[in-house]
């Protein structure tokens, strides 16, 4: 499992659709999930960008075996249809199409009360990482040890 | 296709896609008289967010009530027309 | 100018949710310009591996887009603040359109969010924007639509009382 890239949530959804059956995953929304203290206080709703992040997530991990490594570049479009809520169950279904060198992934996220969001998200081709200076698992480095990845570096 | 003037011409064709897309629903489905909220299934927020869309598109200024008017092609193309036509 | 306290004032986020951190310029109905350091204290980092690179310490993309956002909320409601989600107009995100995320955006960088107001409508407000970092664009936006809607519609959704639920909600 490739490490865990920071989240605003902790908990990744499953995929819970047969093989060959349209793509559909399942994620539940814990009472316990850091963003609720601050979204918001005294009134816990799940905010719709973490929808997305489950969409996001749902879309990296059933990436047609075709497409390779791909990364979100766009989200064409994202409609907010019902709140969601601590101790719901997110089910979001899948469709992808490519589109041209890109590849288009369109879903619905709901809820047991009904559609929580529509999401279109546009995905590319993960750049190739840039060949990084950095020795692995070698002892903490001093400050001025060997220059960390170049950031401007497109990645 | 756009005339000199840079605005956009308005045709009938460039702007079922247009709505097709905002509307993220496939063009065939937007027929002329297809009623965006009732046919199409759409919520009120997006029907109004199709006509924000096509003011900036056909740089035109539409007051609010005209905004709200326009509830399928054939109404938007009417309204886009003659606010062209004066402009 | 508006200092983070100022900004409390006007939206209901708070810690770890609050994702602007100063408001640079404001011109009521708009446009606005505002400001969140990323750094890799945020709690988002707390889970990485040991040996997690650069990649993985990315800042979310879904939370620069929520942190955009918030910057368009305070321009949203800066004439009617309504901190308490609990009463009155509360509002609701809508719709996000058309956002292209360009590069990952690392721990260190310092953002700057330009919000511009596109449409107010009576009970809606549409804005588009961009947010730099160091002068170069990381993410376009191309169309947020917020709609005011009366806080009703989202404590009466609650599960306890499953009332069916409008248009738009968060």
């Amino acid at each position: 499992m490739a490490p865990l890239a920071a989240g605003p949530v902790r908990a990744f959804p499953e995929i819970s659709s047969e093989p060959g059956a349209p793509l559909r995953t399942t994620v539940q929304v814990h009472a316990d999930e850091r963003v609720f203290p601050g979204h918001y206080p005294g009134f816990p709703i799940f905010p719709g960008v973490c929808v997305v992040e489950q969409v996001r997530r749902s879309a990296l991990a059933t990436v047609p075996a075709d497409a390779g490594k791909v990364i979100v570049r766009a989200i064409e479009s994202t409609r907010f249809l019902s709140p969601v809520f601590p101790g719901d169950r997110l089910t979001v279904e899948l469709t992808w199409s490519p589109r041209g060198e890109a590849w288009r992934c369109e879903a619905v996220a709901a809820t047991e009360r009904g559609r929580a969001a529509t999401v279109r998200l546009r995905l590319v081709a993960a750049p190739e990482p840039s060949t990084s200076a950095e020795p692995h698992g070698t002892a903490p480095v001093a400050v001025d040890g060997p220059s960390t990845q170049e950031r401007k570096a497109p990645c | 296709m756009s005339d000199t003037t840079g605005t956009v011409a308005l045709e009938r064709e460039d702007l079922r896609v247009t709505i097709a897309e905002v509307l993220d629903v496939d063009e065939v489905k937007v027929t002329d008289e297809a009623h965006f909220v009732n046919d199409l299934g759409v919520d009120s927020l997006m029907a109004l967010e199709v006509m924000v869309v096509l003011e900036k598109k056909y740089k035109v200024k539409l007051g609010e009530s005209e905004l709200k008017e326009v509830t399928c092609l054939q109404k938007a193309y009417d309204l886009l027309d003659a606010k062209l036509q004066a402009a | 100018m508006l200092t983070i306290s100022a900004i409390k004032k006007v939206l209901p986020h708070r810690y770890p949710m609050l994702l602007v951190d100063r408001v640079d310029e404001l011109v009521p109905g708009e446009r606005l310009v505002a400001v969140k350091a990323i750094t890799c204290n945020e709690p988002w980092y707390q889970d990485l591996a040991e040996d997690a690179g650069d990649e993985e310490h990315a800042y979310p993309q879904t939370l620069l887009i929520e942190s955009w956002c918030q910057a368009a909320g305070v321009l949203a409601a800066w004439d009617k603040p309504n901190p308490d989600v609990m009463s009155g107009q509360v509002m609701l995100f809508g719709s996000i359109s058309d956002v292209v995320l360009h590069r990952p955006v690392l721990p260190g960088e310092v953002l700057q969010h330009r919000v511009r107001l596109v449409r107010a409508l009576s009970d809606t407000v549409i804005f588009e924007g961009e947010c730099l970092s160091d002068g170069e664009t990381v993410m376009e936006v191309g169309r947020v639509v917020m709609a005011m809607r009366p806080a009703e519609e989202l404590t009466g959704a609650l599960p306890a009382a499953p009332a069916p639920v409008g248009a738009g909600a968060h």
